[in-house]
């Protein structure tokens, strides 16, 4: 029985859930945080706008507006009744389970631009989608520097695109998707750097781009994003080194990959499996879409989805969902290629955490950081050591805490996933024998006046423990 | 086989500590850890050094903790962000009031300068605190320091001497033969050495169990968690209203209390430490603290499990058998107290004896603790908030 039903995340897939869930008479919550405030994308999760906000997200009705106008399985949802909560935050989920049984009915917290709501329900799925992939380089704090999805947000969604000229980064579908959109839109496409040796959307999508005469620089690398207040162009690099020259551009599209939203499973403590097609820890999933915890779904892909259709319209799916077919080259690997280009041709010095001002060679030398003003009496390293073969090598946790890398506002959305890849090149061991950081609640830093809790019962109150002096004796 | 000296179970701050003071006065250390380095309580710590004037017996043990804290970064070699600002306690309430009297009562019996502040007093030492505050405790002694850095500090400083750690290697059960302490089982095999610290938190009492040794502690699941940086608003640690707040070198607010949920351990597996929608009470509380931190937004929350003591007091027992085997445990104040547990289990590992104050912290106190203490005392596992 799935009872009361939460989704999480109103993308197609969310919507067709929630309104299939809703027709078939279920009690269902949809919740999504867009449209978000203005400062909440600044945190650039899901999308990365990175520091170059056009002041139109101000319009908070407009941009609501356009969300409505641009996803018609929302206006569907909100046409049958479903109860919908968008600009509304998931910020925790909670539920008993080992170590914790005093919480009753599973619950989610919600959190609106005016307060917060606890929301008893029985069953969650999580359709949280993807977020983009934004790897360092030397400049990619300046305005102008965005990630993929946020671009084509920026583009089709709310049309408050302001740049002019773009210099795309990386060749998949992802950035194809974003030419098209810019370009339907009269934005220039300068160029298309690619760290690989051939177009990783696939020989088409080189002929088309070569149709639209945009130059696409092969087997080089961005240097650098130059500018001092904003991004007025991008200094490439060939990975042989031989060459380097300069564009002129007020934009750099980021658009590698993308890699899916997993902090809510993650944190919930569902089982996770290492997957490099999408170059992440995933939830562990049934035929049905169930993670490792009872009644807590993950919309991995269509598939998934279409099974979970399956179970919410009463069918007993038995065939394992499976993963989408293989891409030729797989997201980690592609990731990695990238990360491995820049990494060469940028310098140590290059800032790996923007909330916590971290180099990359701060990070992976381990310093303390600046603000202590002290050093390691010696060098250390982070590789572990054990005589259990299973046992992780690197733990992601111990450098975020030794270093501060993804421990600052962001809460590591914008760089945990170079800095793992960025271990595992420089320590020579696999991305997968990294304990990964955990993911913590709130899932996205939230005003403490907004999460207050503002109706603590007297029982709660009475029994405050005060920590530490509550000395009793027998 | 004799692999090494000394064995510590345990890689958390009171296991570094003892591993690392043992390495420096000669012994060959080899430290096992179920999990990672500090991963469990030691992490969760809010990394307050306590004087212990609420349980007098061991705050002479703490107060020589206080004496290495100033020079540890000298002495490891590491930095753990200590800050010696002092101590304190607030009312903001007339029951909280009520409370600190009576406890600074207890407080006055310790060589310690404790000082009785009215509420703008408090507030000429913490400029943001509530106007609600009507009083407390303070002391210009003692101080906090990043739990996680230090541990790691000792660790680190072990290494440099040559210790070593083993992670990911839970210890299955302690091996004596003959008396005296053989060694231990690991998934691994055997390990052998002539000496064992047993500083696995309420592991120890699941450890000793089979040689027929009762060491009562309970463990409990607490919640912490830290709000994005703020300007700097104060130095010193903080305790009032049912919380610990201390703001980080950083700028973070790092605070935690709250109902405490009883739980059980299983032997070499590492507890889940669930967060709750309680955090959202300790958020409204650190407001009606510091009605300043309505402008910090809410990062970060997790969960530790803390071992507690029937008394809520360290102890520190040296066993005549097995010979050669020491066990300690702080009932959640252990981080401060870790320089000096360190060394006086070290101390009583190598020498048999301490010149650390330790006379009362033995478990010879809880000789007449019944088997079914923690249901007596309603800390059995699923129990909350008692």
């Amino acid at each position: 029985m799935l009872g009361k039903i939460v989704v999480v995340g109103a993308s197609a897939a969310g919507c067709r859930l929630a309104l299939a869930a809703h027709s078939v008479g279920q009690d269902v919550t949809l919740v999504d945080e867009h449209p978000q405030a203005m400062k909440d994308m600044s945190f650039d999760a899901p999308w990365f706008y990175g520091a170059g906000l056009p002041s139109a997200l101000l319009n908070d009705n407009s941009i609501a507006q356009a969300l409505l106008e641009g996803s018609p399985e929302l206006v569907e949802c909100l046409e049958a009744g479903v109860d919908i909560r968008v600009s509304t935050i998931l910020w925790g989920a909670f539920r008993n389970g080992p170590n914790c049984v005093n919480v009753g009915r599973p619950r989610v917290g919600l959190v609106t631009r005016d307060g917060n709501e606890i929301l008893e329900h029985d069953s969650l799925i999580i359709a949280t989608g993807v977020r983009d992939f934004v790897p360092s380089f030397k400049g990619w704090e300046l305005p102008g520097v965005f990630g993929g999805k946020a671009g084509i947000a920026l583009l089709d969604l709310y049309q408050v695109f302001e740049g002019r000229k773009v210099v795309v980064l990386g060749t998949s579908e992802l950035a194809l998707r974003f030419i098209r959109s810019a370009l339907s839109r009269g934005v220039e496409i300068v160029a298309v750097i690619e760290a690989g040796d051939e177009v990783a959307a696939g020989i088409e999508a080189a002929e088309w781009l070569s149709q639209q005469t945009i130059p696409v620089h092969l087997g080089h690398v961005l240097q650098e994003a130059k500018g001092s207040v904003a991004v007025t162009g991008a200094r490439c690099a060939s990975l042989d080194g031989s060459s380097t020259f300069d564009l002129d551009c007020d934009s750099i599209a980021v658009a590698i990959a993308t890699l899916p939203n997993i902090e809510l499973p993650a944190a919930m403590g569902c089982k996770m499996q290492y997957d490099p097609n999408v170059a992440s820890w995933v939830p562990e999933i049934n035929a049905q879409g169930e993670t490792s915890l009872e009644n807590v779904f993950w919309a991995a892909n269509d598939r998934a989805v279409d099974a979970l259709l399956e179970r919410i319209n009463g069918a007993e799916p038995d065939a394992p969902p499976g993963p989408p077919p293989a891409a030729s080259i797989s997201t980690l690997d592609y990731i990695k290629a990238w990360i491995s280009a820049l990494h060469q041709s940028g310098d140590d010095a290059v800032t790996l955490c923007q909330c916590e001002s971290v180099s990359r060679g701060e990070f992976c030398g381990i310093a303390p950081p600046a603000y202590l003003g002290k050093e390691l009496r010696n060098q250390q390293t982070p590789v572990n050591q054990s005589d259990s073969s299973d046992a992780p090598r690197i733990n992601q946790d111990f450098m975020k805490r030794m270093t501060r890398v993804s421990m600052g506002h962001c809460q590591g959305k914008r760089c945990r996933d170079e800095a793992v890849v960025a271990l595992s090149l420089r320590f020579g061991c696999d991305v997968e024998a990294i304990r990964p950081a955990s993911y913590r609640f709130p899932l996205r830093p939230i005003d403490l006046g907004l999460i207050a809790d503002d109706d603590e019962s007297d029982e709660i109150r009475l029994n405050w423990q005060m920590w530490p002096y509550e000395t009793r004796q027998d | 086989m004799k692999n090494f000296d000394i064995i510590v179970v345990g890689a958390g701050i009171l296991g570094l500590a003892t591993a690392y003071q043992a390495q420096k006065a000669g012994a060959k250390v080899l430290v096992l850890d179920a999990g990672a380095t500090a991963y469990e309580a030691s992490s969760r710590a809010t990394g307050y050094l306590s004087l212990r004037g609420e349980t007098p017996a061991e705050s002479p043990l703490a107060q020589e903790a206080e004496k290495l804290w100033d020079s540890l970064d000298d002495e490891l070699g590491y930095p753990t962000e200590w800050t010696q600002k002092g101590r304190i306690w607030a009312a903001l309430d007339e029951r909280e009031l009520d409370e600190l009297k009576s406890l600074y009562g207890t407080f006055q019996k310790t060589d310690i300068p404790f000082e009785f502040l009215d509420g703008d007093a408090m507030r000429k030492l913490i400029p943001c605190l509530s106007p609600n505050c009507l009083g407390g405790i303070w002391t210009s002694r003692s101080g906090h320091a990043n739990p996680q850095r230090t541990s790691q500090a000792f660790a680190w400083a072990f290494n440099d001497l040559g210790g070593e750690i083993r992670e990911y290697t839970p210890v299955l059960e302690l091996l004596a033969e003959g008396g005296k302490v053989k060694g231990v089982r690991t998934p691994q095999g055997e390990l052998h050495c002539d000496k064992l610290a047993l500083c696995a938190a309420a592991h120890n009492s699941l450890l000793l169990a089979p040689l027929g040794i009762h060491f009562p502690l309970a463990p409990v699941r607490l919640e912490a968690l830290v709000t994005t940086p703020m300007p700097p608003l104060f130095e010193q640690a903080f305790i009032g209203n049912g919380l610990s707040i201390r703001q980080t070198k950083r700028g973070n607010l790092h605070m935690n209390g709250g109902p405490y949920e009883w739980v059980d351990l299983e032997i070499g597996k590492e507890p889940a430490k669930p967060n709750t929608q309680i955090v959202r009470n300790i958020l409204r509380r650190a407001i009606e603290t510091m009605p300043v931190l309505k402008g910090a937004q809410f990062l970060r929350s997790w969960a530790g499990i803390v071992d507690m003591a029937p008394d809520q007091m360290t102890t520190i027992h040296r066993f005549e058998s097995p010979a050669g085997l020491v066990t300690a445990a702080c009932s959640g104040h252990g981080f401060g107290m870790a320089p000096a547990v360190g060394i006086a289990v070290s101390q009583l590992l190598m020498n048999r004896e301490t010149a650390m104050p330790v006379g009362q912290l033995s478990l010879d106190r809880f000789k007449n603790v019944a088997p079914d203490w923690r249901v007596r005392r309603n800390w059995q596992a699923g129990r909350y908030n008692s």
